[in-house]
C-alpha cells in the first residue's frame, strides 16, 4: 500500500479547519517580526533552534573531521611494524583523543544537535521549550570542546585512554595535567549533554502538533525520547566518576587506591555503567533517523511501528544491563559475568526487530536508490555484521580472547560507523534540503558512499583477524614477524579511502549548501512528515492538526493550509515568541508557552562556565572562582526574564479554543524539566551510594577502619529535624501562596529565609559532626566516601540557598505572586529533593556502619 | 500527567521494570554474598546464590506475565471509540511484557549451569 | 621444535584441531604465524574457546548472508515477488522469533563453555605473576620441598599438566594474555586473580599485556615455554640454584662492574650481595630467551645495547640508560649477565 493512493482524510478547503481565510492583515508580519533573528554581529546571541541547531551540527562535524585526522596519523604509524612516524607519547595521546573526541565531542553532540534542529520541525513546534538552554549547551560545548582539543598541540592532551582507568590516571602514575583536562573538560561537556537531554524530553512530551498523540509520534521522536531518558540515567554515573577521580587527584581522597581501601574496579563500574549505554545513546537516534528515511525512500509507511517503538524502549532498558561485559576479564565470579552475558545476548533481539522492520518496509514499497538509500543499505550491511560480532563478544569465554584485541576494535567500529556514521550521512543527504536552498549532489553522493563503504570494510574487516591472531589494542607499534604486517597495511589503505570519501563530501557540501531562511529546497523526496512543511525561523506559519503518522501523505492540502495560517495559532498572541504546549499523551492544546528570544545571557553564562572549568584545570584557582561566580550571575540574569506570568487573558488560537498564556503546576513545561533534573541528581546520588556500598564490600572488617570514631547519635538527629522543619516551612509557604487573586503574602519571604537557616544549619551540623571525630578524608576510602556524601549534600544545600535567595528576590521585585509562581514551585521541588537526599545521606552515613557493626 | 496515565505507562513498562529489578537483585546479591564469602548458606538444600537467582527470576516472570495478561485484557476491553493512545499503550504493553518474559527467562539460565562464586 | 608431531594424547582433538586450524588459516589471509594466536590453540581452554569462535563465526556468516540476501531481495526483486516480505510477519519471524531461537541455543552453549574454561585443577602447578610497568615478575613458590625462586618475563610450564597462575599488579592495571593457551585475566592492584590452563603440546608461545598500562604498553610481552616434564624439572632445578660464579677473568670484571655501577640496588642476583627487589631478578638472566620484556633475543650484543640505551630503546621504563660504560666494559658486563644461565 503506497501512500499516494490512500484516501484523503481532509478534503480541499475543509471548512472545519480552525481558522478562516482571509487572515487579518499584519498577523503574519507580527509573527515574522517576533521570530526575526538578531542582525549583524549580535547574530551569535540567536537562540532559535534553526540557528543553534545548525551551529551545533556543524561543530559536531568539525570534531568528527578532527578526530578522524588523529586516526589517520595512527593508521600511518601502524602501517608498518616498528615505525618511527610518531613516538609513544604522541600516539598514546592520539588514541585517547580519538576515542574521547569521537564519543564525547562528536557522536553524542551530533545526534543531540540534529534533534535540536529537527525535533521542533518534525513536531511542528515553533522552537524547543528552552531555547536559551540549548544555546547555553551549545556554547559551553563549543568553547570547552575546542579548548580541550587544542591540548593535543601542546602535548597536554590526556594519554590514559578514553576510559581513563585509574590507577594509571591517578596522581601517582599521571602527575601532569593531562588527565585533569579529560576529567574537567569532559565532565563539564557532559553537563551540556544533560541540559540537551532535559530539553529533548520536555520537547517531545510537551510541544507536539495538535493531535500528534503518542501513537502518531514520528519514530524519531520516540528514539530521541528514549535517547534523552538514557542520558538522564546513564550520564550521572560518569559525572560522579570524574568527580571522584578528580577529588582523588586534587585532594588525595583514595577512592581508587588499593593500599588505602579504594578499588580501581569502582571506576570501571561507574565508567561502564555510563559507557555501555553510551553506545546505544548514539545508536538509537541514528535508528530513529533511519526509520524516517526508509519510508520516504520506499514511499510507503513504516511497517511495524509498534514493534519499532518496542525495540527502542526495550533497548533503552536492556542497555543498562550490559556494562560488565567490558569487564569480563577483571576476574569477577563467572555467575556475575553470566548475567551480563545474558543481557548482552538479549539486547540483540530489539536490534533484529528494527533491521527487519526496515527490510519489510523496503519490501512493501519501491526503494529509490538515492544517496540516502545507499547510506541506509550500507548501514544495514555494516551494522548487521557489527551486531553479529557483538553477539560473539557477549559470550564471555570468547571475549576473554577477543577483549582488548583488534577484534574488538573491528567490532566497535562496525557498530559505531555502521550504526551511527552511515545513518548520519544518510541524514545529511536526506535533510539538507530542509535547511539549505539546494540539495546535495546525488552524483557526488554516490562516490562519497562508495569510498566510505569500501573504505570501512577494507579498514576494519581485516582487524577481526589481526585481533584473533594476537594483536592487542592501544599499542603504538608492534614487532616484525607476528603476521600482522600485511593486515595492518590493508587497514591503513582503507582508512585513507574513508578519508577521501569524507573529503569529497565536504567539497560537495561547500558547493551546494546555502542556508535557507525562507525558501528551502522543498520536499524533494516527497516525504510524509512535518519537517517538510514550508518553514522559516518561526517554523510553520500555523500549527497543524495531525491525523496520522504520515500527515503529508494523508492530508495532501496540509502544506497549503498550514502556510495560509488556517491551523492553530497562525500569529502571535502575546506579540513575542511563543509555541503551543500540548498534553503529553493525546497532544491536546494546553497553553501558549512564551519562548524567550535572543540574548547575551546564555552565551556569557556558557563562556564563564567553560572558563571556570578550564582555568581550574590549569590550577588558576582565583580566576576560575571569579568566572564561576560570573557564570552563576549570568544564569540568574537570564532566569530573571523568564517566568513572565499571565501577561494577557487566554488567547483564541482558532477553532474556538482559547488557551492561557501561562500555566503552573504539573502542566508547566519547567515543572517537567525540574522533575527530569531531579532524576539526574537522584542518579548522581544513587551512584555515590553505590560507590559507598561497593567500597564497603571490598573492605571486609574495615568499615569503618579500626580506630575510627563514629559521631554521637544526637548530631544526625538534629540535622534530620532541621531538614524536616525546613521542608515543612516551604510547604507552608506554598499554602499561603495560593489563590486566583494574585496575592503575594509577606509571610513567604520570611518563611523561605527561616527554612534556609534550617537547611543550612542541618548541613553544617553534619559536616561539623564528622570533622570533630577527626575523620580524615585521605587516610582511607571510608573517610573519602563519607566526606564525598557530605560534600555532595553541601553542594545541594548551597544550590538550594541560591535558589531560595533568588525566590525571595523575585518576591521583593514583585515578580512572584499566587498565580505567577513557577519560580516558587521549581524551588520547592528542588528543596524537597535536597531534603530527601539529605535524609537518605544521614541514614547511610550514620546508620550503615552501625547496622553492619564494622564487618 | 494524570494518575490514570501514570498507571498505564507503568503497566506498559512493567515487564522491563521487572527485568531491571530482577537484574539488580541477582547481580547485587551474588556480588555481595561472593564478595564476603557468605555464599555457603543453603536454602532448602539449594545454595543461597542459586536460590536467590531462581526466586528473583520466578518473581519477575510472574510480574511480566501479569502485565502481559493485564495489557491483553485492557486491550480486549477497548471499544471502537477508544482513544488511539490507549489502544497504542495497551498493545505496546503486550509486546513489551512478552519480550520481557523471554529476557527474564534468559537472565535466569546461568543458575542452572554455573557454580555460585567460582 | 616440531610442534605438530609432539602433540600428545587426545587423538580426536588432534584431527579436529588440525582441520579447524587449517580452515581458520584459509580464512585469514595472513596465515597463522602461531606464537601469539587464538586461532592456533595449544591447550584445552584455548581449544574450547576456539570451537566457540568457529561455530559463532560460521553461524554469524550464515546469518549475515541471510540478512543481506533478504535485504537485497527486498530492494531488487520485482514488487509482486517481494510483496510477501512487506508485512509485520517478516519482523515477527525474522527479527523476533529467529533471534530468540538462535540465541536460546547459543547462550547456554556459551555458558557451558564458560563453566568448563579456566577451571582450577587440584595439583596444578602454582605460579605467581605480578605485572609491573612494563615487565612481568614471575614467582614459582615453594612446592613439595622445592624452594621458591623468581624470574622475569618468561613462564616455563610442563606440558600436559594444569597450571594456575595467580596474578596481581604492583602499579597500574595490566592484563595477562597468552592467546594460544586461553583467555586473558586482568592484573589489578589490590586484587588477586587466577587463571588456569594446560599447555597440551610443547612449544614456545608468546604472551602480552592486553590492558593499556602507560608509555610502553606496546612493549610488554613475555615468552611461554611448554617443556616435557623432565625438561621442566631440570629447568626448575637449575633455577633454584644460586647464580653461577664467573669462571673467566673477563666475566669477573663484568661482575665487578655490575657491583660498582650499583645494579644490585635494583636487581637480585642470588648468591651475590645484589639484592635489590625493584627490577627483575637476574640470577639466571642468561637462561632466558629474550630481554626487555619479550623485545629482543637474549645475547651479549642485545644485553649491552639494552644497558647502554635503555631509555632510547624503551623510553619510559624505570631503568635509566647506563651510557657511561666504555665498549669493553659493556661487553664484559653483558658477558657476565649472559653467563648467568
Amino acid at each position: 500500500m503506497n501512500a499516494p493512493e490512500r484516501s484523503e482524510a481532509f478534503d480541499e478547503r475543509d471548512p472545519a479547519l480552525p481558522n478562516p481565510l482571509p487572515r487579518p492583515a499584519g498577523e503574519f508580519e507580527a509573527l515574522k517580526k517576533a521570530w526575526e533573528a538578531p542582525r549583524g554581529l549580535s547574530f551569535i546571541t540567536a537562540v532559535n533552534n534553526t540557528y543553534v541547531g545548525l551551529w551545533y551540527v556543524g561543530t559536531a562535524f568539525l570534531f568528527f573531521i578532527l578526530a578522524g585526522i588523529l586516526s589517520l596519523i595512527m593508521r600511518v604509524q601502524l602501517a608498518t611494524p616498528e615505525s618511527d612516524f610518531v613516538g609513544h607519547d604522541l600516539y598514546n595521546q592520539l588514541f585517547t583523543m580519538h576515542g574521547t573526541v569521537m564519543m564525547f565531542l562528536f557522536a553524542v553532540p551530533a545526534v543531540e544537535a540534529a534533534s535540536v534542529y529537527l525535533l521542533p520541525n518534525m513536531q511542528a513546534a515553533r522552537d524547543l521549550p528552552f531555547p536559551r538552554l540549548s544555546a547555553y549547551a551549545f556554547w559551553a560545548y563549543f568553547v570547552g570542546g575546542l579548548v580541550f582539543f587544542c591540548t593535543i598541540f601542546f602535548g597536554l592532551a590526556p594519554n590514559g585512554g578514553w576510559f581513563m582507568y585509574p590507577p594509571l590516571t591517578g596522581a601517582k602514575y599521571s602527575p601532569a595535567d593531562n588527565a585533569d583536562w579529560w576529567l574537567l573538560g569532559i565532565g563539564f561537556i557532559e553537563i551540556s549533554a544533560i541540559a540537551g537531554a532535559i530539553e529533548i524530553i520536555v520537547g517531545v512530551m510537551k510541544t507536539r502538533a495538535v493531535g500528534m498523540s503518542l501513537d502518531k509520534m514520528p519514530v524519531y521522536s520516540w528514539a530521541m525520547l528514549v535517547f534523552a531518558a538514557m542520558i538522564v540515567i546513564g550520564f550521572p554515573a560518569i559525572i560522579l566518576g570524574t568527580l571522584l577521580l578528580e577529588m582523588e587527584r586534587a585532594f588525595d581522597w583514595p577512592f581508587f587506591i588499593a593500599e588505602r581501601g579504594g578499588d580501581p574496579l569502582l571506576w570501571q563500574h561507574l565508567f561502564w555503567f555510563f559507557g555501555h549505554p553510551e553506545v546505544y545513546i548514539i545508536f538509537l537516534p541514528a535508528t530513529g533517523m533511519v526509520s524516517m528515511i526508509v519510508p520516504a525512500m520506499a514511499q510507503t509507511p513504516l511497517v511495524g511501528y509498534r514493534l519499532v517503538v518496542l525495540a527502542l524502549v526495550a533497548t533503552g532498558f536492556l542497555s543498562f544491563g550490559l556494562w560488565v561485559h567490558h569487564m569480563f576479564a577483571t576476574g569477577l565470579p563467572k555467575m556475575s559475568l553470566s548475567f551480563f552475558s545474558a543481557a548482552s545476548t538479549a539486547v540483540a533481539v530489539p536490534s533484529g526487530i528494527q533491521v527487519f522492520a526496515w527490510i519489510a518496509t523496503i519490501a512493501s514499497g519501491r526503494m529509490k536508490l538515492t544517496t540516502p538509500s545507499l547510506f541506509i543499505i550500507g548501514f544495514l550491511f555494516i551494522f548487521t555484521l557489527g551486531g553479529l560480532t557483538g553477539v560473539m563478544v557477549a559470550m564471555a569465554p570468547f571475549d576473554w580472547q577477543a577483549h582488548d584485541s583488534y577484534f574488538v576494535v573491528a567490532h566497535l567500529h562496525y557498530v559505531l560507523i555502521g550504526g551511527m556514521v552511515f545513518p548520519l550521512f544518510a541524514a545529511f543527504y536526506y535533510w539538507v534540503p530542509v535547511a539549505s536552498k539546494y540539495a546535495l549532489s546525488e552524483r557526488v553522493g554516490r562516490w562519497v558512499f562508495g569510498l566510505m563503504f569500501v573504505g570501512v570494510n577494507v579498514t576494519f574487516l581485516p582487524m577481526h583477524i589481526t585481533g584473533l591472531i594476537g594483536m592487542p589494542r592501544r599499542v603504538y607499534t608492534y614487532p616484525v614477524g607476528m603476521g600482522w604486517d600485511a593486515l595492518n597495511l590493508v587497514s591503513t589503505i582503507g582508512s585513507f579511502m574513508i578519508a577521501a570519501g569524507v573529503a569529497l563530501f565536504i567539497v560537495d557540501f561547500a558547493r551546494r549548501f546555502r542556508i535557507a531562511r525562507d525558501e528551502n529546497a522543498g520536499n524533494v523526496w516527497n516525504a510524509s512528515t512535518l519537517e517538510w512543511l514550508p518553514n522559516a525561523n518561526y517554523n510553520t506559519r500555523s500549527i497543524p492538526i495531525v491525523a496520522s503518522r504520515d500527515p503529508l501523505w494523508d492530508q495532501p492540502k496540509l502544506s497549503q493550509d498550514v502556510q495560509d495560517g488556517r491551523y492553530y495559532l497562525p500569529g502571535t498572541a502575546t506579540g513575542g515568541r511563543e509555541t503551543l504546549v500540548t498534553s503529553p499523551f493525546d497532544a491536546r492544546p494546553q497553553y501558549i508557552l512564551q519562548v524567550p528570544g535572543p540574548g547575551w545571557q546564555p552565551l556569557l553564562a556558557a563562556l564563564f562556565t567553560a572558563a571556570f572549568f578550564l582555568l581550574l584545570t590549569v590550577k588558576m584557582v582565583l580566576l576560575s572562582a571569579t568566572c564561576g561566580v560570573l557564570a552563576v550571575f549570568c544564569v540568574i540574569w537570564w532566569l530573571w526574564e523568564t517566568d513572565p506570568g499571565p501577561v494577557r487573558p487566554p488567547a483564541d488560537i482558532g477553532g474556538g479554543i482559547a488557551v492561557p498564556v501561562y500555566a503552573t503546576g504539573s502542566m508547566n513545561h519547567s515543572w517537567w524539566a525540574m522533575i527530569v533534573l531531579m532524576v539526574v541528581t537522584g542518579m548522581v546520588f544513587t551512584c555515590l551510594i553505590f560507590s559507598y556500598l561497593f567500597l564497603w564490600l571490598v573492605n571486609p572488617a574495615a568499615w569503618p577502619p579500626q580506630g575510627t570514631l563514629l559521631p554521637e547519635g544526637f548530631s544526625p538527629f538534629v540535622s534530620c529535624t532541621l531538614y524536616v522543619v525546613g521542608a515543612a516551612l516551604i510547604a507552608y509557604a506554598s499554602r499561603t501562596l495560593r489563590g486566583e487573586d494574585r496575592r503575594s503574602p509577606r509571610a513567604v519571604p520570611v518563611l523561605i529565609a527561616a527554612a534556609l537557616l534550617c537547611v543550612g544549619g542541618a548541613a553544617a551540623m553534619d559536616l561539623w559532626a564528622h570533622w570533630r571525630t577527626g575523620l580524615s578524608p585521605s587516610a582511607h576510602a571510608y573517610g573519602a566516601a563519607v566526606y564525598a556524601i557530605v560534600s555532595l549534600q553541601i553542594f545541594f544545600v548551597l544550590t538550594t540557598l541560591i535558589m531560595g535567595l533568588y525566590t525571595i528576590a523575585r518576591w521583593l521585585a514583585g515578580r512572584l505572586d499566587s498565580v505567577r509562581r513557577t519560580t516558587f514551585d521549581n524551588m520547592m521541588l528542588f528543596w524537597f529533593y535536597t531534603t530527601g537526599q539529605g535524609l537518605v545521606a544521614l541514614a547511610v552515613v550514620y546508620g550503615f556502619p552501625r547496622l553492619t557493626g564494622g564487618v | 500527567m494524570s494518575g490514570r496515565r501514570t498507571g498505564q505507562v507503568l503497566l506498559m513498562l512493567a515487564g522491563l521494570i521487572a527485568w531491571a529489578v530482577q537484574f539488580t537483585v541477582i547481580y547485587g546479591v551474588t556480588s555481595t554474598l561472593c564478595g564476603r564469602e557468605w555464599a555457603d548458606v543453603t536454602l532448602l538444600g539449594v545454595g543461597i546464590v542459586h536460590a536467590v537467582v531462581a526466586l528473583a527470576t520466578l518473581a519477575a516472570l510472574i510480574v511480566a506475565a501479569l502485565s502481559f495478561l493485564g495489557s491483553w485484557r485492557i486491550h480486549g476491553g477497548l471499544g471502537e471509540t477508544a482513544a488511539a493512545p490507549d489502544r497504542f499503550i495497551s498493545q505496546a504493553g503486550i509486546l513489551i511484557s512478552g519480550l520481557s518474559l523471554v529476557v527474564i527467562l534468559w537472565q535466569g539460565i546461568p543458575a542452572f549451569i554455573l557454580p555460585a562464586c567460582a | 621444535m616440531d610442534l605438530k608431531t609432539t602433540r600428545q594424547g587426545l587423538p580426536w582433538r588432534r584431527t579436529v584441531t588440525t582441520r579447524a586450524a587449517a580452515f581458520a588459516c584459509a580464512l585469514s589471509l595472513a596465515g597463522c604465524s602461531g606464537v601469539q594466536s587464538a586461532l592456533d590453540p595449544a591447550g584445552g581452554d584455548a581449544l574450547r574457546i576456539y570451537w566457540l569462535t568457529l561455530i559463532m563465526t560460521l553461524g554469524g556468516t550464515l546469518i549475515f548472508l541471510l540478512v543481506t540476501g533478504v535485504l537485497l531481495y527486498a530492494i531488487f526483486a520485482p514488487p509482486e515477488r517481494r510483496a510477501w516480505l512487506g508485512g509485520r510477519r517478516t519482523i515477527v519471524v525474522g527479527g523476533l522469533a529467529f533471534p530468540i531461537v538462535v540465541l536460546s541455543g547459543l547462550l547456554p552453549y556459551g555458558l557451558i563453555v564458560m563453566r568448563d574454561t579456566d577451571v582450577p585443577m587440584p595439583g596444578a602447578l602454582q605460579v605467581e605473576v605480578i605485572g609491573e610497568q612494563y615487565w612481568w615478575r614471575v614467582k614459582y613458590p615453594e612446592e613439595g620441598g622445592k624452594s621458591e625462586f623468581s624470574t622475569a618475563n618468561e613462564l616455563i610450564v610442563p606440558v600436559g599438566s594444569p597450571v594456575t597462575v595467580t596474578v596481581t599488579s604492583a602499579d597500574v592495571i595490566h592484563s595477562f594474555w597468552i592467546p594460544n593457551l586461553g583467555g586473558k585475566i586482568d592484573m589489578i592492584p589490590g586484587r588477586i586473580n587466577r587463571l588456569s590452563f594446560t599447555a597440551e603440546r610443547p612449544g614456545i608461545y608468546r604472551g602480552v599485556c592486553a590492558e593499556f598500562c602507560g608509555d610502553q604498553h606496546a612493549r610488554m610481552a613475555f615468552d611461554v615455554v611448554a617443556l616435557e616434564r623432565t625438561a621442566f624439572e631440570a629447568w626448575r632445578a637449575a633455577q633454584e640454584k644460586p647464580a653461577r660464579e664467573p669462571d673467566l677473568p673477563f666475566l669477573s670484571r663484568g661482575r665487578a662492574l655490575f657491583r660498582a655501577a650499583g645494579c644490585g640496588s635494583c636487581h637480585v642476583v642470588r648468591g651475590t650481595e645484589a639484592d635489590g627487589a625493584f627490577g627483575p631478578d637476574l640470577t639466571h638472566v642468561g637462561s632466558r630467551r629474550t630481554i626487555g620484556a619479550g623485545q629482543f633475543p637474549n645475547n651479549i650484543g642485545t644485553l649491552a645495547g639494552w644497558i647502554a640505551n635503555t631509555q632510547h630503546i624503551k623510553p619510559g621504563v624505570r631503568m635509566p640508560s647506563y651510557g657511561s660504560f666504555t665498549g669493553e666494559e659493556l661487553r664484559s658486563l653483558a658477558a657476565y649477565l649472559e653467563s648467568l644461565k
